[in-house]
């Protein structure tokens, strides 16, 4: 058993346990067409699911991401028609430019709250992604996720 | 190395700067194209360093947002590989650091395998033998692993770009891929599980 035959067994073996995911290339593809160069990433920094079970009319989903400078934290309620709403929260709150980017749609942008809320009542499902400009420094973008 | 393969390397190097001219002027289709071929070892780099499959998602999404602040600099396909291997690896490290006392989610813990499904002789075998490689394989030291991971997965690798990954010498990948790869068949050979006609 030669070294070259061990890695290509190897390879293979990892090929079909732990490819990248399949849409991989699209998600980052969608992400690298936010309109903005100084970027920084909110990571995902918790996901609670809530309402499976009894009342599956009132699937909902509470998103975390956490930047340096902002914390982003979104509930996605699923509708009655199927598209989600889509209510969140900024920290520290303020009256900021929230974008959410969908693909192949039209941006959409709101103004949050001076309590850091806001709101997008009529999202279609698919890839999403959040961004939000602070009063000074980069962008702050979310990773693009499936809504 | 063969000629074949140095040949192909050769390729693969023009067409990767010429799709890196072309995504720095801005054409998105040859950004794509840098995107496909690069994502696997930007993938493989970020599971190697134990993160679990969304984190290493997150962590190669923001690698390629943060190349976009930086294309201007970078201008050649050796220097974008390794820029971005570096990126990535700094980018899993910080996320391990941010899933601190979570689980730690090692990769290799992961490719345990389900009972193969009813299935075409040959797709039970292959199930099979990659289930006997994938255990011993995550017996290995962590450093090992890492190593072979990426040195078996990533396309032709680059042993600059490997040392980049893993913060190794370049000098020191050749002969510890060779005592890795060694303990990986000593461990095969002494399982009555493996096949030894499996590597025919």
């Amino acid at each position: 058993m030669d070294e070259l035959t061990l890695l290509r067994l190897l390879a293979g073996a990892l090929d079909r346990t732990d490819p990248p995911p399949a849409g991989l290339d699209d998600r980052v593809m969608f992400a690298l067409e936010v309109d903005a160069v100084d970027t920084e990433m909110a990571w995902l920094e918790r996901e609670v699911l809530t309402g499976s079970g009894a009342r599956a009319s009132e699937h909902s989903r509470t998103i975390t991401f956490d930047s340096a400078s902002l914390t982003v934290m979104i509930s996605v309620v699923e509708r009655a028609d199927g598209r989600v709403r889509l209510d969140g929260w900024l920290a520290p709150p303020g009256p900021l430019r929230v974008e959410l980017r969908v693909a192949a749609r039209p941006d959409s942008a709101v103004h949050a709250g001076a309590d850091g809320r806001f709101v997008f009542d009529n999202v279609p499902r698919g890839l999403a992604q959040l961004v939000v400009q602070p009063p000074s420094g980069p962008t702050v973008v979310t990773p693009a996720l499936a809504l | 190395m063969n000629t074949h393969v140095e040949e192909a390397q050769a390729d693969r190097y023009t067409r990767l700067a010429g799709c890196l001219e072309r995504a720095r002027g801005g054409d998105r289709e040859a950004l794509r194209e840098v995107v496909v071929e690069l994502n696997p070892t930007l993938w493989h780099v970020a599971r190697a360093a134990g993160l679990p499959p969304d984190e290493a998602e997150d962590v190669v999404q923001a690698t390629w947002l943060a190349l976009l602040r930086h294309l201007d600099g970078i201008r050649s396909p050796q220097s974008l590989t390794g820029w971005l291997v570096s990126t990535t690896r700094h980018g899993a490290w910080r996320a391990r650091q941010r899933l601190h006392g979570r689980p730690a989610g090692d990769p290799d813990a992961l490719v345990e395998l389900e009972d193969p499904a009813p299935g075409p002789v040959d797709q039970v075998l292959t199930d099979q033998r990659d289930r006997v490689l994938l255990r011993h394989f995550a017996e290995l030291p962590e450093r090992c692993r890492r190593l072979l991971r990426i040195v078996a997965t990533v396309h032709r690798p680059d042993y600059t770009e490997v040392g980049e990954a893993l913060l190794m010498p370049r000098g020191s990948i050749g002969p510890t891929r060779g005592r890795c790869l060694n303990k990986l068949r000593d461990l095969l050979l002494a399982d009555a599980a493996w096949d030894p006609t499996w590597t025919n």
